[in-house]
């Protein structure tokens, strides 16, 4: 009886998947006649960062602009690109064989009723632009995953509190689940890679390992993206665990660093700058790695897509079809391995932001290696 | 060929290159780690814990290549 109950239940999972492909395959074929129109689709803009929010096939959420502009000072804010552009104290040019004109009236409208204005670099009629901070997609979801960490938190904290947890078992789903996160981060990462100080990097080491994985988690969300395939913010990120790092860093840390003991001293001068550069280096592949990595997934699955476009054009819409479904399939591969990326990237961040943590505070117990050396180097 | 059509070629070039040398370096470090846990279970997770490691640290310097590669082909 409950084998066959599983057994329907099984059936219905296998159901949902293809309708959801089925739904998937029907998204994506509008914007195949679209291309087959001579419309254009701009792939890397959907990875990349923008100023709306896409909601295809339901439409575009324009987001707010805010631009600091000099000569005269002053920061302008609007509720959209197209109220930016509308207000005509901002204008967008149109490049056209070379010699770029200025948009105006009809041909403005028509831009916008085109989207072409969401791509455009709006700039200030009277003064020069400064700055371009307007609100992105990445920051919204940025900023979304920051809440969801923030409200899981302190909830989870409110219910320790109480205290419940502490003298009992954790109890119900949600408690249990991140009980078990927080107790991965404190043994799995924090205790063997800081070593007995681990307490004070635990509250950075849990903020960033919940809050990567909610950006990550959010790219595989449809309409959402993930903040951490932008640059800047996996840089913050880096940043953060720079300063945190370094502001701990012992006393034995900064002189293995500058003046290494048991070196001569040529070799002195030409260790320090290599260790002032690694100190950089390690922090910016942290970040990098984390781009690239969130970056790379969407592109794959773009580019599994695409290849559904290339052979429409290069052999027809009726292999392009044929191609369709294997596309299709490897996406879902694909973004079953998204979802593994997602966990282990914000894994390998903490673990690594963990390493360097332990570098910093680190009491160097190699006082008596170096003890044997000194004296050679005295004699 | 002109410059464009020269770095479309280096990308793609480029991007073979870094998935040969990720290849062969994730193998060597998964190879043996495999080994190590098969012959010592008690310590598998150690051995798990610094093959992540060590597999994130050449996966970043793959992902710098592919990442001038990206460059290559974008600009």
């Amino acid at each position: 009886m409950t084998a066959s109950n599983a057994n329907i239940r099984c059936c219905r999972v296998i159901l949902l998947l293809l309708a959801g492909c089925a739904f998937l395959a029907f998204l994506m074929s509008r914007p195949a006649y679209a291309a087959d129109e001579g419309g254009e689709m701009d792939a890397v803009a959907h990875t990349a960062d923008g100023v709306y929010l896409d909601f295809a096939p339901f439409g575009t959420v324009e987001l707010p602009r805010i631009f600091l502009r000099k000569e005269p000072w002053g920061l302008d804010v609007f509720a959209s690109t197209r109220s930016t552009l509308l207000s005509e104290r901002y204008v967008i040019e149109h490049e056209e064989n070379g010699h770029a004109e200025v948009l105006h009236g009809e041909a403005l409208h028509a831009a916008i009723e085109h989207h072409e204005h969401l791509y455009a670099k709006p700039q200030p009629v009277l003064g020069t632009m400064v700055l371009d901070l307007s609100i992105t997609r990445h920051l919204v979801f940025g900023i979304l995953a920051a809440l969801i960490t923030v409200a899981i938190f302190v909830t989870l904290a409110r219910r320790y509190r109480r205290p419940e947890g502490r003298v009992s078992a954790p109890r119900g789903i949600f408690q249990n689940m991140f009980e078990a996160l927080v107790v991965f981060v404190r043994d799995e990462i924090a205790k063997p890679c800081v070593g007995p100080k681990y307490q004070q990097f635990m509250p950075f080491l849990l903020t960033a390992f919940m809050f990567i994985l909610c950006c990550n988690l959010m790219g595989l969300v449809p309409y959402a993206g993930a903040a951490t395939s932008n640059i800047s913010v996996t840089l913050t990120l880096a940043a953060f665990s720079f300063v945190v790092g370094q502001r701990k860093g012992s006393r034995a840390y900064w002189k293995h660093m500058f003046w290494p003991p048991g070196v001569p001293l040529p070799v002195k001068c030409l260790l320090a700058p290599i260790e002032l550069v690694s100190l950089f280096a390690k922090h910016f592949a942290l970040a990098l790695r984390l781009f690239a990595n969130m970056m790379s997934g969407s592109l794959l699955i773009l580019s599994l897509i695409g290849i559904i476009f290339t052979i429409n054009v290069l052999f027809g819409s009726l292999t392009a079809t044929a191609v369709a479904p294997v596309g299709v399939a490897f996406t879902l591969f694909i973004s079953f391995i998204k979802i593994a990326v997602a966990f282990i990237h914000a894994f390998v961040f903490t673990l690594l932001s963990a390493i360097f943590f332990g570098m910093a505070v680190e009491e160097h117990h190699e006082d008596e290696t170096h003890a044997e050396e000194q004296p050679a180097l005295a004699g | 060929m002109d410059a464009t059509a020269l770095a479309y070629l280096a990308a793609g070039i480029g991007a073979g290159l870094v998935a040969i040398g990720a290849g062969i370096g994730l193998g060597h470090i998964a190879g043996p780690a495999m080994e190590g846990s098969a012959r010592q279970p008690e310590v598998a997770g150690h051995i798990r814990l610094t093959m992540i490691i060590a597999a994130a640290l050449l996966e970043g310097v793959a992902l710098f290549g592919m990442i001038i590669c990206l460059l290559l082909s974008f600009k």
